[in-house]
């Protein structure tokens, strides 16, 4: 803000005495220069400045910028007018108060002074309020573009908070119609599998506000999750639980979990004619909670995808958040055809 | 009648379409398979003129599957999600279904496959002979993210590129999988000429015949491509023109 007085301030009083620099100019090349003349010049330039300057603070008072365009151009035309006729009076003042040029004051009215007077004010006024008018529209270009900068990255921001609660819509639809298909073949698993929809659907729809959740929240959703895709690749999909029961008061960010058991079956499992095995254990080791998703399968080319990408990242910078540094994420092939994600965290104490 | 068969890795996916299925009379479900490799056997066994395809399979996709056919079939996808860029589709898909499938989405793609296979009796050639293709089939042809299915009437060149061809048609020359021996096997010959050794010329395509050096013949094809014909094949050429 003070930058943009400062500005503001240094245009009028450099404006000004270059139109004095140039009037003296004019006036000992063509003609002769009394100081007279230079005296009514300089207050003349002063009164302008302060005119200008009012005209500027009425510019702001009715808001004359935020207007749309073709009312912006009518207003600044009659302030120009009307800001004229002030200047020519305050010129007409200035001289009557010097005696200045009284030959003039004879020979034509007061109204016709007038006349003149603001018909040369309207010039400079005009000249003022368009470099006034073309300054602040490349100011506001330069904040739409700015804003616009700003607008996308909150919307890559908010794209990395709907990764945490992203539920693949794949898997929903593809849950959804084998649960139809069900519906006469086996009605009980068709109403358990509903169920289960609408607990994983619920879950991510809190994970949004929650920072933590007790891994056995955790495990019961990722339980559901896999039983919706058992039900979706039958013998192609192994399972296998290995949970340490002390391990299931820690805190971890939700949705984790459940989003690399969805990579280790997108990337892994479901690319595999015969199906495989997927493997989740957690404990503790070394002071630290070891929380790992094993699948058959082999990481090169399954990382191509940019929303794979992006959601080991999204993994990372969670972590990063959460316990600043200190935890782990990594992500590698094991025993040849498995891949294995591992997360390991500080152990949290708990009351 | 349509003989169809179902590709989806998914039972109760096949399940679900095939109960959808019996309630059109004209459509019977032929066979099944549950990925690109057991699709390919079923379809070259039971030669069902129309296959209900899931993209997304493990293995190969379905995409990569139909180009392994000589001939394509009618084909409606189906995918549990839009994420597949079926934008890449530049034409003729005859349709693809979301999964849960809309019954009533259903019925417009069969009833598109109905105005289709009108408009190709109506342009079919009578006595086709079954193991030859004609002119009508079509054939699915992928480069890169772009796939098409083309009608073989509107290939103007098969062009050899090593062990593969080049396709072209429209504005277009993407390159499939056969060989051009391969490919002069399965042509009729009547219609897809053997210029020489590295081109196959769609007769029909042709706009004007010079002699050429040699005794051989240089060929004018629609959108300008000139092929030379070799002196042993031009023989054949004069002979299968001549009154």
């Amino acid at each position: 803000m003070l930058n943009k007085i400062s500005k503001y301030w240094w245009c009028q009083i450099i404006g000004w005495s270059v139109n004095i620099g140039i009037s003296i100019f004019f006036v000992t090349t063509f003609g002769k220069a009394d100081h007279l003349y230079i005296k009514s010049l300089i207050l003349t330039c002063i009164t302008g400045l302060a005119i200008t300057h009012g005209m500027r603070l009425c510019i702001h008072h009715f808001r004359l910028l935020d207007k749309p365009l073709r009312k912006q151009v009518l207003h600044f035309v009659l302030l120009t007018f009307i800001f004229s006729i002030i200047f020519g009076m305050a010129s007409e003042g200035i001289d009557a108060l010097l005696q200045y040029n009284p030959e003039r004051a004879e020979k034509y009215t007061a109204a016709q002074r007038l006349f003149i007077s603001s018909f040369n004010a309207l010039w400079l006024m005009l000249m003022w309020n368009f470099i006034y008018f073309i300054y602040h529209h490349v100011e506001k270009n330069r904040n739409r573009e700015l804003d616009t900068f700003r607008l996308e990255a909150l919307v890559k921001s908010l794209e990395l908070k709907t990764i945490k609660s992203h539920i693949n819509p794949h898997f929903i639809f593809n849950a959804l119609n084998s649960i139809r298909a069900l519906v006469d073949e086996n009605p009980e698993r068709a109403r358990t599998a509903i169920t289960e929809l609408s607990n994983i659907l619920r879950s991510s729809m809190r994970a949004e506000k929650q920072e933590t959740v007790p891994l056995q929240q955790e495990i019961n959703i990722v339980k559901d999750y896999l039983a919706l895709e058992h039900m979706r690749f039958e013998e192609r999909l192994q399972i296998d639980i290995e949970i340490d029961p002390d391990t299931l008061q820690q805190p971890i960010p939700p949705m984790m979990l459940q989003t690399l058991v969805e990579n280790a079956i997108k990337h892994g499992i479901s690319k595999q004619i015969r199906g495989g095995t997927i493997r989740i254990t957690s404990f503790f080791k070394n002071d630290h909670h070891e929380l790992t998703v094993q699948n058959s399968g082999r990481l090169n080319g399954s990382l191509d995808s940019n929303t794979e990408g992006f959601g080991i990242k999204s993994t990372q910078d969670r972590l990063n958040l959460l316990y600043n540094g200190k935890a782990h994420f990594e992500i590698q092939d094991i025993n040849g055809n498995m891949v294995e994600s591992r997360v390991i965290m500080p152990v949290a104490s708990i009351l | 009648m349509h003989k169809a068969i179902i590709i989806d890795d998914e039972r109760l996916a096949r399940n679900e379409l095939k109960k959808l299925l019996s309630d059109f009379p004209e459509i019977e479900v032929v066979g099944e398979a549950a990925n690109a490799a057991e699709g390919i056997e079923k379809i070259e066994q039971l030669m069902p003129d129309l296959i209900f395809l899931d993209i997304q399979m493990p293995g190969k996709t379905g995409f990569d599957m139909l180009t392994e056919l000589d001939r394509a079939p009618h084909v409606i996808f189906t995918t549990a999600y839009d994420e597949f860029a079926l934008k890449a589709f530049e034409v003729n898909a005859l349709d693809y279904l979301m999964k849960p499938v809309e019954p009533k989405r259903l019925v417009d793609a069969l009833h598109k496959l109905q105005l289709a296979e009108e408009k190709e009796m109506a342009a079919s050639i009578a006595g086709i002979n079954r193991g030859m293709l004609s002119e009508n089939d079509q054939v699915f042809v992928k480069d890169g993210e772009r796939c098409w299915f083309v009608k073989l009437s509107e290939v103007r060149l098969f062009e050899s590129v090593g062990n593969y061809a080049k396709v072209f048609f429209g504005s277009n020359k993407p390159l499939i999988l056969k060989s051009l021996n391969a490919l002069e096997e399965r042509l009729d010959e009547k219609v897809f000429f053997r210029a020489n050794r590295k081109h196959i010329v769609n007769l029909r395509m042709i706009e004007k015949v010079e002699p050429y050096f040699n005794g051989g013949l240089l060929l004018d094809l629609r959108a300008g491509e000139k092929i030379e014909v070799s002196r042993r094949q031009a023989v054949k050429f004069k002979e299968m023109m001549s009154l």
